[in-house]
């Protein structure tokens, strides 16, 4: 009798063993999360270009995975644009880059890759502005004032911002990502042209009043991956 | 969840389609300010009957048929670097040419640039009623004092 229950409590100990490392066995399969580069395209810029004549623009974006959830994030564009306001008409154009980093705040169910994330970006752009037309603002009608068309050109102008951004990235298919972000700007400086501001910039676009702006991209992504590693 | 995000957004366009910048605020062209004193006692400021007051060629200033006051704001030419005026007080009239040169000031993306003006000098070849003419600040950048003072 007494052999009996020494047998069966090995036997059990034995058991509850064998099952655990099974468990952690599977774990580790499974939770096999990808590494790698993605590259991208904003697909907001081509579709604002085609149906805004006076825009032309396009965004690579790019990221890395450094840590679990950290992302090294940049983002290359271009763009060229005509700004028509009531009493001003100017073209920008120039290009930027945007360098910075996203901490995905969400926590994926196993086998998942999606993303909600916050980040943070600096960005640098160098453009020109072409003052195509004004008209004097005039209070009252007795004078009426002509258009002046200067055509100037301020050539070699810099700009530097931080953003905050807001976003998501969502794995449609294997390793393609559709993403869609927004983006509050806050302008560090700027070398405005004489006697003109520079009320447009390439990657900041509109600066308001305080300095401020705001951006929106829709990515289409796809991720190279590299190395495969354990949560 | 839902409700907080909608409410979120809807705050956020909010804020963001009302901004200070898309109405003009700020003062633009200036207007030529005119006193007329008495040319006797030159410190006091004295009425002028108009009757009117006119570019050549165009009709009379709306506020300035028929009233009496001590002082006038009119515009100038913003696409010429002269404007000619008559000046109609108590059925006289003057003629005074008003010579400056033009710049163009950026002002802000919904005011757009302004005009101001520099190196006024008058061209007057009549003194039917004005006796004297003093430019007080030849530029006009603002129309909050005086530029010149007419004596009658």
């Amino acid at each position: 009798m007494i052999q009996q229950h020494i047998f069966l409590f090995f036997i059990s100990i034995l058991f509850t063993v064998t099952v655990n490392s099974q468990i952690k066995e599977q774990d580790t399969i499974k939770n096999k999360e990808k590494y790698g580069l993605r590259i991208g395209v904003d697909l907001s810029k081509p579709i604002n270009s085609f149906f805004q004549t006076e825009t032309k623009g396009l965004e690579l974006v790019s990221d890395i995975r450094v840590l679990r959830n950290y992302y090294a994030a940049v983002e290359l564009g271009f763009l060229e644009k005509t700004t028509n306001e009531d009493y001003l008409n100017f073209t920008t154009k120039g290009s930027y880059i945007k360098a910075g980093f996203n901490y995905n705040a969400y926590e994926n169910w196993i086998g998942m890759n999606n993303e909600i994330y916050v980040g943070l970006r600096y960005g640098l752009s160098f453009f020109n502005q072409t003052l195509n037309s004004y008209t004097p603002n005039v209070y009252g009608t007795y004078f009426i004032p002509e258009t002046i068309e200067p055509n100037t050109e301020f050539k070699d102008l810099t700009a530097h911002w931080v953003e905050f951004v807001f976003g998501m990235k969502v794995e449609t298919f294997n390793n393609l990502f559709i993403g869609a972000s927004i983006s509050f700007n806050n302008l560090i400086s700027t070398s405005d042209p004489d006697n003109f501001k520079n009320l447009q910039i390439p990657g900041f676009n509109r600066v308001f009043l305080n300095n401020k702006g705001v951006g929106f991209n829709y990515t289409l992504s796809y991720l190279i991956p590299i190395i495969k590693k354990n949560k | 969840m839902k409700k907080y995000i909608t409410i979120i957004i809807v705050s956020f366009l909010a804020i963001l389609s009302c901004e200070k910048d898309d109405i003009c605020i700020e003062a633009t062209t200036p207007n030529l300010v005119i006193r007329f004193y008495n040319n006797d006692i030159q410190t006091d400021v004295k009425d002028v009957l108009l009757d009117s007051v006119w570019s050549i060629n165009k009709n009379g200033i709306e506020q300035y048929k028929s009233v009496s006051t001590d002082s006038i704001a009119i515009p100038l030419n913003l696409n010429e670097d002269s404007t000619t005026y008559i000046i109609e007080n108590n059925s006289i009239k003057d003629t005074l040419k008003f010579i400056y040169d033009r710049k163009d000031i950026f002002v802000s993306r919904s005011c757009g640039y302004k005009t101001i003006f520099e190196n006024l000098q008058i061209e007057s070849n009549s003194t039917n009623w004005i006796k004297n003419i003093n430019i007080n600040n030849a530029i006009i950048e603002n129309d909050t004092a005086a530029h010149i003072s007419i004596f009658h």
